[in-house]
């Protein structure tokens, strides 16, 4: 075995020679693929099979009466994906659900970077700092939604602050404010997330990178726009289109924060699909939105996963 | 600072004078202080939480933010007022079950994508992630209509049983935790275990002796990742749960919506329920804060 065989993530080889190496040295100890088959089989069992049956639920007339034999309920073709379109409610809840992810995302961007970006100088209590800004990420979001809901109130805390200020806050969680209520008790719990994503990043840069730009007697926003942006870009562009799908999949904190039913300038689409399928029991209906929404969600996380090679070295997978 | 050493450049050596200038510094002082200042004062919610769950009921109820009196009552009728000690047990054996079986399987897989070449490899660690990305909802669907139908037909109630909590954690615990040994995987060199071959060890003697030994830090990180997932779940566990089985969020979330409608609303109680099921959350990453930041990364090299 040649020596660069010791560092098989980051040499930078072509895979070709390196499979090739594999084959021929892994021939000591056999190749065991079979180890791969119990998790095969149980990814198979959990989602693979669910997920082909949720198609076909898609296809069905299928309530609570009909559900003891899904089997046998009937058979409608198209007519549960017209209705989603027509009547659930569906196109709303997608208008809801991205114009809230993209909204999240584009404040939590600004702020996670920021965050990174102060707190990458040795200060007396940053280990302090550092932790406590990963709280409200760590924070259950089931949690979370538990206090916002407490302290948005009509009579809560949160309209007391602002009533400081001569506001008036009324009503947070029903009616067409709630969207807000939403968008800020997201944002609250995950800007950290962009934090974490950018520190890493800000932190690999080497020194000599600054002090040449320091030599050069650059302000500190041409370093921050010519020598951190360019070397964190691919990784915080990733770590948004994370944070966008994260947002998008969000379920606990509007289920949460809002109750159901929620109110309907909040009703995000896996909330929308979670009451069509637990609350009235249309599953059919919620089958076929669950599809509608899979596909919608396939658009970023193609171009996620042709981004992620871009990212990667030379060689690697 | 600049000032100091611009009145006084003949007192200070210049090699002390670089030495005072970070080059890491990357916000003027005031900027840096502005947003940390600003960011630790958003965590006021937090500091809240605390506060409500050692003020008595009125005074949360009154809407006061410091407490008349302090006490720590709310902590000990908790746990009559909710049965927050099953709750807590339930969350335990679902989240915990899930991130073993995860982890021991996902431990072969990751390790025949790590250290072999085949057909369909990158498909499979690209769907790892990609698995990832289902809404819940799809999942628990018909997850939600088989165990039903099945429950039916076999005359056991299969629909409120912690074995099915377990089984639909295992959806997202598996893509997870196969994702993060991956990861950890590609850091342990292939010539460990080929020289141990070479000197005679057969596979799985290399497999035993070398790569189980260093990987399990890694394993510890990936049952603890994946059992934090399971134990934030609300959406299977509502599903899934009946009042013997419910999680500690679901009982949480029953809790929050029956305290509201009463007249006098046991605010402090459910301030220090929140904070008692989130306790062990964020001990956990506290302690493993490294890892998650490192984990993510990795996650987000690799895609």
């Amino acid at each position: 075995m040649t020596t660069d065989a010791a560092a098989p993530s980051s040499a930078p080889t072509t895979p070709a020679p390196r499979a090739a190496r594999r084959r021929s040295g892994s021939t000591v100890g056999g190749r065991p693929l079979w180890l791969m088959s119990p998790t095969l089989l149980l990814l198979t069992l959990v989602i693979v099979i669910p997920f082909l049956i949720a198609v076909v639920i898609s296809f069905l007339d299928l309530d609570q009466y009909s559900l003891r034999s899904w089997t046998s309920a009937p058979f409608i073709g198209f007519d549960n994906y017209v209705e989603a379109f027509k009547a659930s409610g569906l196109l709303h809840s997608v208008w809801i659900s991205v114009a809230f992810s993209v909204l999240t995302t584009l404040v939590c961007a600004p702020l996670g970077f920021l965050a990174a970006l102060a707190l990458n100088t040795r200060f007396k209590g940053r280990f302090l700092v550092r932790s406590a800004f990963l709280i409200p990420y760590v924070l259950p979001s089931f949690v979370t939604a538990t206090v916002w809901r407490f302290i948005l109130r009509p009579d809560g805390v949160f309209n007391d602050l602002l009533a400081k200020f001569g506001i008036e806050g009324g009503q947070w969680l029903i009616g067409d404010k709630a969207f807000w209520a939403l968008v800020l008790v997201d944002i609250w719990a995950a800007w950290p997330f962009v934090y974490m994503m950018s520190i890493a990043g800000v932190q690999s840069i080497p020194d000599e990178l600054y002090e040449a730009a320091d030599m050069d007697g650059v302000i500190w926003t041409q370093k921050i726009r010519y020598v951190v942006i360019p070397q964190i870009r691919n990784q915080l562009a990733l770590g948004l289109l994370l944070s966008t799908l994260a947002h998008f999949n969000n379920f606990t904190l509007p289920y949460v924060l809002f109750g159901t039913p929620a109110p309907t300038p909040a009703l995000t689409l896996q909330v929308n699909i979670y009451q069509t399928s637990f609350q009235t029991f249309r599953f059919g209906l919620g089958s076929a939105m669950s599809v509608i929404a899979l596909i919608l969600m396939l658009i970023p996380a193609v171009y996620y996963l042709r981004a992620s090679k871009l990212t990667a070295a030379p060689g690697e997978d | 600072m600049t000032e100091l050493s611009e009145v006084l450049p003949a007192v200070l050596p210049p090699a002390k004078r670089s030495k005072r200038r970070d080059p890491q510094r990357l916000l003027p002082r005031w900027l840096q202080v502005l947003v940390i200042v600003l960011l630790l004062l958003s965590l006021a919610p937090v500091v809240y939480m605390l506060l409500i769950s050692v003020m008595p009921d009125l005074d949360a109820a009154a809407g006061k933010i410091w407490p008349s009196e302090w006490v720590l009552s709310n902590y000990v009728k908790v746990w009559s007022t909710v049965d927050l000690a099953r709750g807590l047990m339930n969350s335990l054996i679902a989240s915990v079950s899930a991130g073993l079986i995860a982890t021991v399987f996902g431990l072969g897989a990751a390790y025949c994508l790590t250290r072999f070449s085949f057909r369909g490899r990158k498909p499979f660690l690209s769907s790892l992630v990609g698995l990832q990305s289902i809404p819940g909802v799809m999942i628990i669907l018909p997850i939600f209509v088989l165990f039903s139908s099945l429950g039916a037909t076999l005359g056991i109630p299969l629909v409120g049983t912690r074995p099915a909590l377990i089984v639909t954690y295992l959806t997202f615990a598996i893509p997870f935790a196969t994702w993060l040994l991956v990861t950890n995987l590609r850091q342990i060199p292939v010539a460990f275990e080929e020289a141990a071959m070479i000197d005679g060890l057969t596979r799985f003697g290399a497999l035993r002796k070398i790569i189980f030994p260093l990987m399990v830090p890694g394993m510890v990180i990936t049952l603890v990742f994946s059992m934090l997932v399971g134990w934030n779940d609300v959406l299977f566990a509502s599903v899934l749960t009946k009042p013997a089985t419910a999680t500690v969020a679901i009982q949480l979330q029953t809790f929050a919506s029956t305290t509201e409608g009463g007249s006098l609303p046991l605010y402090g109680q459910l301030m220090s329920a929140s904070l008692i099921s989130a306790a062990p959350v964020v001990i956990l990453y506290m302690i493993f804060q490294r890892q998650l930041i490192g984990g993510l990364t990795a996650g987000g090299e690799k895609g």
